[in-house]
């Protein structure tokens, strides 16, 4: 018990880089022949021609993840210093613009793509081939501008069924009934609740305070519909197939009774304390059970489909490589830059990475990773990775309109048609004078 | 017996009120000594079910606690000491002195309190980077050399205070700033703990300018580590608790030091103009 408490008081994902027991970068050998796929990577190669200088790394979240690749870089490098610079995630985002806007920003920084438009304009592109990174890492054409790429992802995260095992066997289930088909899903959460009378015990499913993001959000997909339309610009959530996802979640909670509305305010922690038998969740959903709920015997499953041949099985986002600030001294880019391709090249930390962000990984050559695979949230993404799509960096109205849309359906009694209409009209007018264009169409399988 | 029911019940009331506002700390404090999974349960109480003092232990895990902690507290004395002094002197000026201009000072003084901290922080920013103070305490201090709160506070404190007592001292000799030190100074006791209470409280509990220009770890401030604990997908609550309780030690103890005279302090300054 002490054990699991230590564990639970560090960070998330510090804890799943320490479960992952890949801690070993820096304690290995220096590497002295070249590395890496297509990507290469030669430590041999001296390095601001072998000076010394300091750079900076702005990160938030893991102090040890980031230490690890610095420390395996500068053994290879001992003249090159790197300051790591954590951060709270919230106001990183506030500090790191202001900072990159005069001369003494880090030169290097962690990036998230959902603040691409207020970063990318302090970029510099990567000095690397594209056609090198197209062949090592999946979904680079999306991360194109005019020719360049600024950041590319790393590890591709997406949602996944996780059950309390418990509840499941109590209930006479196996795992031959682990369900494919969203209809099978609904027998099976029927099978998984629990009743006093009219009073809700346990949920087979519970969905509440993240439909939008894990269902409304994706799987549309499977029913053939993107996102945006053709146009990459204009939402398409006013579309037949999200009307039929968010009657499919209507008809779990009102007809089958699978769940409630007010059954707790979020099915994460509502699964986490023990009251609901399935949740949707991304994958760093895996992190916070093993670290918060740590009690929980849980498992996983692929999000099942409507017919068992999706056009696509999800929507996925990705978690960015870093970025290199454009305004730096050009001594400390050139080391930027190098660095960039010390950790594309590297598999190791390419696969330290991915299990701490419970991220499935980009680059082509760890689909098959033994450590990866070894991560049951990875695991049952590995046979349908590429059905996974990634619309691009949207902005955030897709998810608070839609989320406003459901509770309207939910709470105020909205019928779906009215709450979608005017979801898509208040997504029009958010996105007025945003630059963002979707990415769908570049979907390996698009139509 | 109507005056005694009426006391009852306001004792009540109060006491409601007292528990209202107490509770949450008591939460706070009950749950440091928690783990996440019992601070996250369902069923909830508030003496731990399982009393673990990890949360304290491990505190150092997201950051050097003692470290910031002490990079705080000599901030925010340094910070406050300035202050005290700085706004006693400019309170002293206006409030005492005649000459030209002195309402205009005065208002620009509080016209000061008026503006949105959003719309200066940026320029001030600027001007950090551009005076090259940025990864450094001088931009801490410095621009927090002077308050406009304190100075409005002081100059309605010292206002108060006899004209007669300084025009004695005066006649026997003693200059300017005997007079200011050996006298006005002594005599604002009550106002200088009530700027002392509320400039190292909210020097304290600054986060966003610390944060913004302090970059080295090591010179980092208590409030921005305590921000640590909120991770992107989760948060560490028994750790934050555990940090949360024992930050806000020093402002107990500034408040218990100092609550006779800020309790004066406030009520004289809001009572002469």
């Amino acid at each position: 018990m002490n054990k699991k408490m230590i564990a639970a008081m560090t960070a998330a994902i510090t804890a799943a880089v320490g479960l992952s027991g890949s801690i070993v970068m820096a304690s290995e050998a220096v590497p002295t022949e070249p590395f890496g796929d297509t990507v290469k990577y030669d430590p041999t190669v001296e390095i601001n021609d072998g000076k010394d200088i300091s750079v900076e790394l702005w990160e938030w979240g893991s102090d040890d993840l980031f230490q690890q690749v610095i420390d395996g870089y500068t053994a290879i490098h001992p003249n090159v210093s790197i300051k790591l610079v954590n951060n709270p995630w919230e106001d990183y985002w506030t500090k790191l613009p202001l900072a990159l806007s005069g001369k003494n920003g880090p030169a290097i920084f962690n990036v998230h793509n959902s603040y691409h438009e207020n970063l990318i304009n302090y970029m510099a592109p990567l000095d690397i081939p594209l056609e090198d990174l197209q062949a090592d890492f999946t979904g680079v054409d999306a991360h194109v501008i005019d020719g360049n790429v600024y950041y590319i992802d790393y590890g591709m995260m997406t949602g996944s069924v996780y059950y309390n095992k418990d509840m499941w066997e109590a209930a006479g289930l196996t795992e031959d009934d682990i369900p494919k088909t969203w209809d099978e899903m609904r027998e099976i959460a029927k099978k998984l609740t629990i009743k006093d009378g009219d009073r809700l015990v346990q949920a087979g499913l519970n969905f509440n305070g993240d439909f939008h993001q894990n269902y409304l959000l994706g799987l549309n997909y499977q029913l053939g519909e993107n996102l945006f339309q053709e146009d990459g610009k204009t939402p398409n959530v006013n579309s037949d197939a999200m009307k039929k996802v968010m009657q499919m979640l209507v008809d779990m909670y009102e007809v089958d009774g699978v769940g409630s509305k007010d059954f707790g305010e979020k099915g994460a922690d509502s699964f986490g304390q023990g009251q609901s038998a399935m949740v949707i969740q991304w994958g760093h959903y895996y992190n916070t059970l093993n670290t918060t709920w740590s009690d929980i015997n849980f498992g996983v499953f692929e999000i099942p489909t409507f017919d068992g041949e999706p056009y696509a099985y999800n929507r996925y986002n990705g978690e960015s490589t870093f970025g290199i600030n454009k305004n730096a001294p050009e001594d400390q880019q050139a080391v930027a830059q190098d660095f960039v391709k010390y950790f594309l090249a590297n598999d190791e930390a390419q696969v330290t990475f991915n299990l701490a962000m419970s991220t499935f990984p980009a680059k082509k050559s760890l689909a098959e990773n033994e450590e990866i695979l070894a991560n049951p949230s990875l695991k049952v993404l590995a046979e349908h990775i590429d059905r996974y799509i990634w619309p691009g960096p949207m902005p955030a109205t897709m998810e608070t309109t839609l989320q406003t849309a459901g509770q309207n359906i939910f709470f105020n009694g909205m019928d779906i048609d009215t709450a979608f209409e005017e979801a898509q009209e208040n997504i029009i007018r958010d996105m007025k004078n945003s630059t963002f264009e979707s990415v769908e169409s570049l979907y390996a399988y698009a139509e | 017996m109507r005056k005694k029911t009426s006391s009852i019940i306001l004792n009540v009331v109060l006491l409601l009120l007292g528990v209202v506002t107490v509770y949450p700390f008591v939460w706070m404090l009950s749950s440091s000594f928690k783990q996440n999974k019992e601070i996250m349960a369902l069923e909830q109480h508030l003496l731990p079910q399982q009393f673990i003092t990890d949360n304290y232990i491990n505190m150092n895990a997201h950051f050097n606690f003692l470290r910031f902690f002490a990079n705080s507290l000599l901030i925010t004395v340094v910070v406050t000491v300035i202050v005290l002094y700085t706004s006693t002197i400019c309170g002293y000026v206006l409030s005492k002195y005649r000459f030209r201009g002195r309402n205009l000072l005065f208002g620009f003084v509080l016209s000061t309190m008026m503006i949105p901290w959003c719309v200066t922080i940026i320029p001030k920013y600027s001007m950090i980077q551009h005076f090259g103070w940025m990864d450094s305490y001088k931009a801490l201090i410095i621009p927090g050399m002077f308050s406009g709160f304190g100075i409005f506070m002081m100059k309605q404190h010292i206002t108060s205070l006899p004209d007669e007592i300084l025009e004695a001292a005066r006649i026997d000799g003693a200059n300017e700033f005997y007079i200011f030190h050996r006298i006005v100074f002594p005599m604002s006791k009550n106002g200088i703990s009530s700027i002392a209470i509320f400039q190292f409280l909210w020097t304290w509990e600054d986060f966003l300018w610390p944060y913004l220009v302090i970059n080295t770890q090591e010179k980092q401030l208590l409030a921005v580590g305590l921000k640590m604990f909120n991770g992107q997908y989760s948060t560490d609550y028994g750790a934050l608790f555990a940090a949360t309780a024992i930050s806000i030690v020093p402002v107990l103890l500034i408040y218990l030091f100092f609550q006779k005279q800020f309790i004066a302090g406030i009520a004289a300054s809001a009572v002469k103009g």
